[in-house]
């Protein structure tokens, strides 16, 4: 398999030898703003402060883009260092935005270049040997995928793949004194947590909700399936993310308080409803059927008698996210940065979507209050008095921070697991091998990763697009990328960066301002021809900014 | 030899006793009925019972503990699951949960595949070439994939999963039948029924079926073991049996993952699957010798 896979990514790359490149996509330089008739209009909250948002890009000169925001976004270059903010070749964009490409054959501008996809076995990458920074050490890169933990480590042992996502904790154990694989653990950055929609039935009553969130034991839960290092989630955001944990402790189980809840809400026999979720090892669910059985026996106690839904993973993801689960779900998230931002406003800002149904108008404003300023202790307060309201609301049941490992062959020379979860593969070398094999869970929905929302899309393009900014390999701080550099006016409002000059696209476009303002805008404007992608939901793009002609959205 | 001795049940049966791989089958299948119906006497423990909190050290995974080899403490013949529940008890509720669903998708399918092919031998013509060009189709189809797709269609589930199984089946049973009765339709005892003005009804289910039934036993004996396999296989794909039903193939599936770290998980219901196919296709072996009049010794 793995000599099949050399053969073919060297015949593929001989095949793409040369740029044949169509003239059309190679667009020159124009200086622009972004929207074109003027700034965009700011979302303002209940108490007429403006919302974190953006309000124009204009491309400055060749290497100079400038983002105008609507408030101060403490976090914004942690946010445009999310895979989802890739930056595509203008010519490219406009070329394959609406036919689909874009999310089958990504061109970026990262250390390995698309080679080929073979729809259910694998993704084929190779060194990108124009790159601007250090080029990969591999010659070429395969992502492949299997769902079971002890397939994939299997895969590991016989020497067929040089990596493998997800090790279960039991085999983490094992692994440990086995000479030939190097165990790599990733700290507990995410969270897993059982949803609803609060406009379905009967979540729609906020005593069911309280209920169902005082019916759980979580430390059963943690004790039981999740490897040392996670811990029972006192709160939504992971705490070892700063500002992340003010506010009272999640509720203990309490099964009278959660009988007595339900009866008072109408339910005193409790109910029948589902719990959806994808059979898919994830760092924060390290087994998802046991998991789910759990839950399912812990809710039969106070009479909430539930199916087990398990679906396929991005059709859950995608029925998740647009908000058509309508009973209980199992989730998880990661984070991506380390900034409570990256929780609160993904889950739980103006942007959060539908996935818990509608959110508090007091809680949106709360999260966005927080994401506007750099005052530490203001912040504190802030995410407290938002932590309260999700615990009062019982919005989401937050269960576990999870820890997670990666596994690799101990001759995979500069191995890393990135505490969040995106590894970069550029740096490490496998052995006297020239391709480097990674085995991950499942196979990505699409390769346009603006429009993704999983990291095991985001993994592989982040190998093939790059973004402003970027994270230190195996690190959570931040590195400049395409951006040379970075910078905000003291009121935190202009954000102007300097790119890095001479990078090429693999299809041989030259990097300039008009990417990175086309990138960005292809997301934004619901209403550009740019903005089609794969669900057109652009799950991530609330983290930054509302989009620009909300109504004419995929989501709406 | 007694005039007893010469039954052909008697003669069948001494038949199917003189084989060895028989006799091992009826034992497995005895042994196997035995613990289906005595699943509640002989586990201590209830199914779905999670046993954290509830008995002392019960930990997640523990491996089989049997006092009578010196393991102190609870006993768990075949240890403790990832969600803390007795392997022993599923296994045992596991062998009802599977020969139920043997005997009720085979019975399915054979009551209409029996019907379809008795029809179809007996009246010929047209008749026996739609419901024979019907079976064809069915037929076509890898039966497992067929399986899977009426399961996508009517929803996952115990029960929807024994019909997609039951009807998948009946082709089989169908052309076995019909072949049988096409044998049997021109005989002489056929034609004096008819002659002593027997309806065309009576002649079929009276005279006809009950001697084209032998194939049928034997061919529904062994598949049995098949059905059970298949209903193991789609459970295992999350199909089938729902979680936190114990079925030996949702069992495999949800720990699937331990096997490396705890095999005990895995390992004792695919020894069952194992066990109970085999018994019935020894069984469907011997009885296929015994009832075929070729092979009378």
């Amino acid at each position: 398999m793995r000599l099949l896979s050399v053969v073919l990514v060297g015949m593929l790359a001989v095949g793409c030898t040369g740029s044949n490149t169509p003239a059309a996509e190679l667009l020159p330089f124009s200086a622009r703003s972004y929207p074109v008739d003027g700034p965009a209009k700011c979302s303002v909250s209940e108490g007429g402060t403006p919302e974190v948002g953006l309000k124009r890009i204009t491309s400055v000169n060749e290497l100079t883009v400038k983002f105008e925001l609507c408030a101060p976004d403490i976090a914004f270059l942690e946010k445009v260092s999310l895979t989802p903010f890739q930056i595509d070749d203008s010519g490219y964009l406009q070329a394959h935005a609406q036919d689909g490409v874009l999310s089958l054959k990504p061109n970026g501008t990262g250390p390995f270049s698309f080679t080929a996809w073979e729809r259910e076995s694998q993704i084929v990458l190779a060194r990108n040997e124009n790159y601007w920074g250090d080029k990969a050490l591999a010659e070429s890169m395969i992502f492949q995928w299997q769902q079971d933990a002890a397939a994939r480590l299997i895969q590991l042992q016989a020497g067929t793949v040089d990596g493998i996502d997800n090790i279960s904790p039991d085999d983490a154990e094992i692994l440990k004194s086995d000479l030939n694989v190097q165990v790599l653990s990733r700290p507990s950055l995410s969270v897993m947590y059982m949803g609803f929609s609060n406009t379905m039935k009967p979540f729609t009553d906020v005593r069911v909700r309280q209920a169902l969130a005082m019916a759980l034991d979580r430390k059963r839960i943690v004790d039981t399936f999740y490897p040392d290092g996670s811990e029972v989630a006192t709160h939504f955001t992971p705490c070892a993310i700063p500002n992340a944990c003010g506010g009272t402790p999640w509720y203990d189980q309490d099964l009278a308080e959660a009988k007595r809840l339900l009866a008072e809400a109408g339910y005193p026999n409790g109910f029948s409803t589902t719990i959806a979720y994808r059979d898919v090892t994830r760092r924060h669910t390290p087994y998802p059927t046991d998991i789910a059985v759990e839950v399912q026996a812990q809710l039969a106690q106070i009479g909430v008698i539930a199916t087990l839904d398990l679906q396929e993973s991005t059709i859950f993801q995608d029925n998740r996210d647009s908000g058509k689960l309508t009973g209980i779900f199992l989730g998880g998230f990661g984070a991506d940065y380390v900034d409570a931002t990256n929780f609160m406003d993904y889950f739980f800002g103006p942007q959060s979507g539908p996935r818990f149904g509608v959110i508090p108008e007091a809680l949106q404003s709360l999260v966005s209050a927080a994401a506007t300023t750099g005052d530490k202790s203001k912040r504190d307060s802030l995410y407290a008095e938002a932590n309260e309201i999700i615990r009062s609301e019982a919005i989401v049941v937050p269960i576990a921070f999870s820890s997670s490992a990666v596994a690799f062959r101990s001759d995979v020379a500069n191995a890393e697991a990135s505490p969040l979860g995106n590894e970069s593969f550029a740096p490490m070398k496998p052995g006297d091998r020239s391709s480097l094999v990674f085995l991950q869970n499942v196979e990505p929905g699409g390769l346009y990763c603006a429009d993704e929302g999983d990291f095991e899309s985001y993994r592989i393009c982040s190998q093939i697009n790059e973004t402003l900014y970027g994270l230190i390999p195996g690190e959570t701080e931040l590195r400049p990328l395409l951006a040379e550099s970075c910078d905000s006016s003291k009121d935190l409002l202009t954000w102007t960066c300097t790119l890095r000059p001479n990078v090429r696209f693999h299809n041989g476009a030259t990097l300039d301002a008009s990417d990175v303002l086309d990138s960005f805008a292809a997301i934004w404007d619901c209403a550009s021809p740019l903005h089609k992608g794969r669900t057109g939901i652009f799950r991530y793009w609330g983290t930054l900014s509302p989009f620009l002609n909300e109504e004419r959205c995929a989501s709406n | 030899m007694s005039a007893q001795a010469q039954t052909p049940f008697r003669r069948a049966l001494r038949s199917f006793l003189e084989q060895r791989t028989a006799r091992v089958g009826l034992l497995l299948l005895s042994v196997l009925v035995i613990a289906a119906l005595g699943a509640d006497v002989f586990a201590s423990y209830s199914p779905i019972d999670v046993l954290i909190d509830k008995e002392p050290g019960a930990i997640r995974l523990a491996g089989p503990c049997i006092n009578a080899l010196g393991c102190e403490g609870p006993q768990h013949i075949f240890g403790l699951d990832n969600n803390v529940r007795d392997v022993f008890a599923r296994v045992l509720h596991g062998a009802r949960l599977s020969l139920q669903v043997g005997f009720l998708t085979v019975g399915f399918a054979i009551v209409l595949g029996s019907l379809i092919g008795a029809v179809s031998g007996f009246v010929g013509g047209w008749v026996d070439n739609l419901f024979m060009r019907i079976m064809d189709v069915l037929l076509a189809f890898p039966s497992l994939l067929l399986a899977i797709a009426i399961v996508t269609v009517i929803g996952p589930g115990l029960i929807n999963t024994q019909l997609a199984i039951g009807i998948v089946a009946i082709p089989i049973y169908a052309r076995v039948m019909r072949a049988s009765v096409l044998g049997l339709r021109d005989r002489e005892f056929v034609a004096a029924s008819r002659a002593l003005g027997a309806s065309e009804a009576s002649i079929l289910f009276r005279k006809i079926l009950p001697n084209a039934l032998t194939p049928i036993i034997v061919q529904g004996t062994l598949g049995i073991g098949g059905a059970i396999l298949d209903v193991a296989a789609l459970s295992f794909l999350g199909l089938g049996a729902q979680p936190p039903t114990a079925e030996w193939g949702s069992m495999i599936g949800a720990d699937r993952n331990l096997l490396f770290s705890s095999p005990h998980v895995v390992v004792f219901p695919g020894i069952a699957i194992t066990m109970t196919v085999l018994a019935f296709n020894l069984v469907g072996d011997g009885l296929r010798d015994a009832l075929d009049p070729r092979l009378q010794r």
